[in-house]
């Protein structure tokens, strides 16, 4: 049976008259991939820092583990079973990659052997190299290794690829694929669809201290997501009445393509087929909807490069 | 154990930090090189004094004796680089002149016309004066004592003294002494001149000190020298900038970069942060000590060599500074804010605190000011432990020092934010 890690309930965090955490309820369960996915200011990093117990919260219920993390002696229980790369991880400029992480882990009265961690993220090369002189991507993978030295069965990734390059991107979700594959739970904050719908078990859309929709890629897709598109490359104008006339939802942009939703599989090869037998040699592009639909769906906006809602 | 682990990484960290290095270590021991140049008695300062004597002997075309004495006599002060003006210019022009476009301070001394006439009928009828008043005084204590003759003969001397003294010009003379009035040196100056045209004045009319001086060193087992005196407090002062500036920039950048918000998320606790910081400068500052030492010693000979006790004084000196840096870093949000914090408070401590120089040369006001300093404290602490061996200022101090150790390391674990808002 599967354990729930964490646990919150009616969460709410205000600053002053700001409601930046409002009435949110979840769990993660153990095991999971689970991402909270949206823009700035959403209330993501405020929701996991008062589950890392460093930020109070105003009302309702936060547990991780069992542990309240409003009493003093759960904090130290949730502490010592919890790994957190932060927003914008930094570590000491001067002091080496090696020496980052055995500060970290000296924090710890139980924690594993550092170069068991260096070696997990594979960063043997680096082993003795200063911070100051790492990649973007490096310092990150730096900073979830200080994350697992302590052995922790919850990991928090706070915006881990942001202002990362797409190469250095990759790189970091493979690090979170293998951390799933180890048997940790990964709470992970993110404004990049993309990156949740790749890495995430289980998505919480947040926007505006709420939570929008909660599930996993597939069920949020299927519910929020709209039809599936048939793109018939120049197709032209012809092609496109025919096809409106036989299935409907056709439409041709400026560049000749001409455009069909489809509610099925089913429904898709027949359009083939159609075309099959007009023998039309058409290059044919099969569009699925993304997190990005359901995104724009249930919150009625897309996010910038920078987080931003647009 | 923790505190243990902070201690080690943030040293590390800054002992590979040349920035770090430069300001805590090497820029103190500039300063050192440099005041110590100045203060260590290496060569006796002297100061450029053009001097325009216009007493010249008509018939040698010579100045007079008596002028060209009072010259050797300004001279064996060693204390002025007399450059002598031609009789026929005018003085402040020339001596314009001869310092050149990048200027410098004018100070000119002239000696009149007839400064030695003038100088010796001054004299001669300076001693008939005291000759009479002598003469005059003795005759009303030995007049009951007299014969009408005997009073006789007293009177009529007395009387040819007074007309043979009213016959004989004022005298005395003027000197002038032109002196610019930004010449932070113009002070000392004018009273070495007055000095020696004192002594001067003495030595004409024959009179001899009556009130002597002897100068003796307090008494310590060695014989120090300024610079040593100099050395406790540019100890004190830097281990002082050290915690109220670097260990204020230093976490406060911590916390700019998340580094502090990272370690709260660890078990560590906020007093075990505090500690491992304040042990790391503490360590620093040994170690800068002795750097300074060491410079003093070879390069100045320094002798004030710190003791048990000092080293004592040093660490609880530096356990207080840097226990203020903590305490002002968990109050300030920002860098800039730590620095420019940092140093108000810090630069004004230096100067206010007798580090340089003494407390008692400030104004009354300045000096209620200084005794609320801990810089004060410390750097007296010092001075009595490494020259005067005084054991009661030594322990009234290292009490004092500890008190204000405790209570900041105190205030800085309250005012320091372990939790986010």
């Amino acid at each position: 049976m599967t354990e729930t890690v964490v646990e919150v309930r009616s969460l709410v965090k205000e600053y002053g008259t700001l409601r930046a955490v409002d009435d949110v309820s979840f769990d993660v369960n153990e095991g999971e991939v689970f991402a909270f996915l949206g823009p700035n200011g959403a209330g993501k990093t405020t929701t996991v820092e008062i589950l890392e117990c460093i930020r109070p919260l105003t009302s309702g219920s936060a547990r991780a583990f069992g542990f309240e993390v409003t009493k003093n002696e759960d904090v130290r229980e949730i502490k010592k079973r919890i790994g957190v790369l932060p927003q914008e991880f930094s570590a000491l400029d001067k002091l080496s990659v090696k020496e980052n992480i055995d500060l970290i882990g000296g924090m710890y009265e139980k924690k594993i052997d550092t170069m068991e961690v260096i070696k997990l993220l594979d960063l043997q090369d680096k082993t003795n190299e200063r911070f100051e002189n790492l990649s973007g991507g490096l310092k990150q993978r730096v900073g979830v290794a200080a994350a697992l030295v302590n052995d922790p069965k919850l990991v928090f990734l706070d915006e881990p690829t942001t202002g990362l390059d797409p190469k250095a991107r990759r790189e970091v979700w493979s690090v979170i694929e293998n951390l799933k594959k180890l048997g940790k739970t990964v709470f992970l904050t993110t404004h990049y669809m993309e990156e949740a719908q790749v890495l995430a078990d289980r998505i919480a859309v947040i926007n505006k201290g709420k939570i929008a929709v909660i599930g996993s890629p597939n069920e949020l897709i299927s519910q929020y997501g709209g039809r599936k598109v048939l793109v018939i490359r120049k197709g032209g104008g012809k092609l496109a009445e025919t096809v409106q006339s036989m299935y409907g939802s056709t439409l041709l942009n400026h560049g000749g393509d001409v455009i069909v939703k489809v509610d099925d599989v089913k429904e898709m090869w027949k359009i083939m087929s159609t075309l099959t037998e007009m023998k039309l040699e058409k290059e044919i592009e099969i569009q699925t909807p993304t997190i990005e639909d359901v995104f724009l769906k249930v919150v009625g906006g897309r996010i910038t490069e920078e987080g931003e809602l647009k | 154990m923790r505190t243990l682990t902070i201690f080690k990484a943030v040293t590390k960290n800054w002992l590979r930090s040349r920035s770090g290095l430069f300001f805590s270590i090497m820029f103190p021991v500039l300063l050192l090189l440099l005041f110590g140049a100045v203060f260590s008695g290496g060569g006796t300062a002297t100061y450029s004094l053009f001097v325009q004597n216009l007493d010249i002997d008509t018939s040698s075309g010579k100045p007079t004796n008596m002028s060209a004495v009072f010259i050797d006599a300004l001279n064996s002060t060693k204390t002025f680089n007399i450059r002598n003006v031609p009789v026929d210019v005018n003085a402040t022009s020339y001596a314009r002149e001869i310092l050149g476009p990048l200027g410098g301070n004018v100070r000119i001394l002239t000696i009149p016309q007839g400064f030695q006439k003038d100088l010796l009928d001054g004299t001669i009828k300076v001693r008939v004066g005291i000759t009479y008043n002598t003469t005059l005084t003795m005759y009303y204590i030995y007049e009951p004592y007299m014969n009408e003759t005997q009073k006789m003969t007293v009177q009529q001397g007395l009387a040819q003294m007074a007309t043979y003294n009213a016959t004989i010009p004022e005298g005395g003379t003027s000197l002038t002494l032109i002196l610019d009035s930004s010449d932070q040196s113009s002070g000392i100056v004018k009273s070495i001149v007055v000095s020696v045209a004192n002594a001067f004045n003495y030595e004409l009319v024959g009179a001899k000190n009556v009130i002597n001086f002897s100068e003796e060193q307090p008494s310590t087992a060695r014989q120090f020298r300024y610079i040593d005196f100099f050395l406790p407090g540019v100890i004190a002062a830097f281990i002082m900038t050290n915690g109220i500036i670097g260990v204020t920039t230093n976490t406060t950048e911590f916390k700019r970069r998340g580094i502090t918000k990272r370690l709260s998320i660890t078990p560590l606790n906020k007093v075990e942060w505090i500690l491992g910081n304040v042990l790391s400068q503490t360590l620093l500052n040994l170690m800068l000590t002795a750097v300074i030492v060491v410079v003093g010693w070879l390069v100045f000979g320094v002798q004030a060599i710190p003791d048990a006790v000092s080293t004592v004084i040093i660490f609880l000196g530096s356990v207080m500074f840097s226990g203020i840096g903590m305490m002002l870093s968990g109050l300030v949000k920002d860098v800039e804010a730590a620095s420019a914090i940092g140093n108000a408070i810090a630069f004004p401590m230096m100067f206010l605190s007798g580090t340089y120089w003494p407390v008692e040369s400030m104004p009354t006001y300045i000096q209620s000011i200084a005794k609320v300093l801990p810089l004060t404290y410390f750097s007296d602490g010092l001075r009595y432990a490494m020259i005067y061996k005084y054991s009661e200022g030594i322990v009234t101090n290292t009490i004092i020092i500890s008190a204000l150790a405790v209570a900041f390391i105190i205030i800085g674990a309250l005012v320091t934010r372990w939790k986010e808002k």
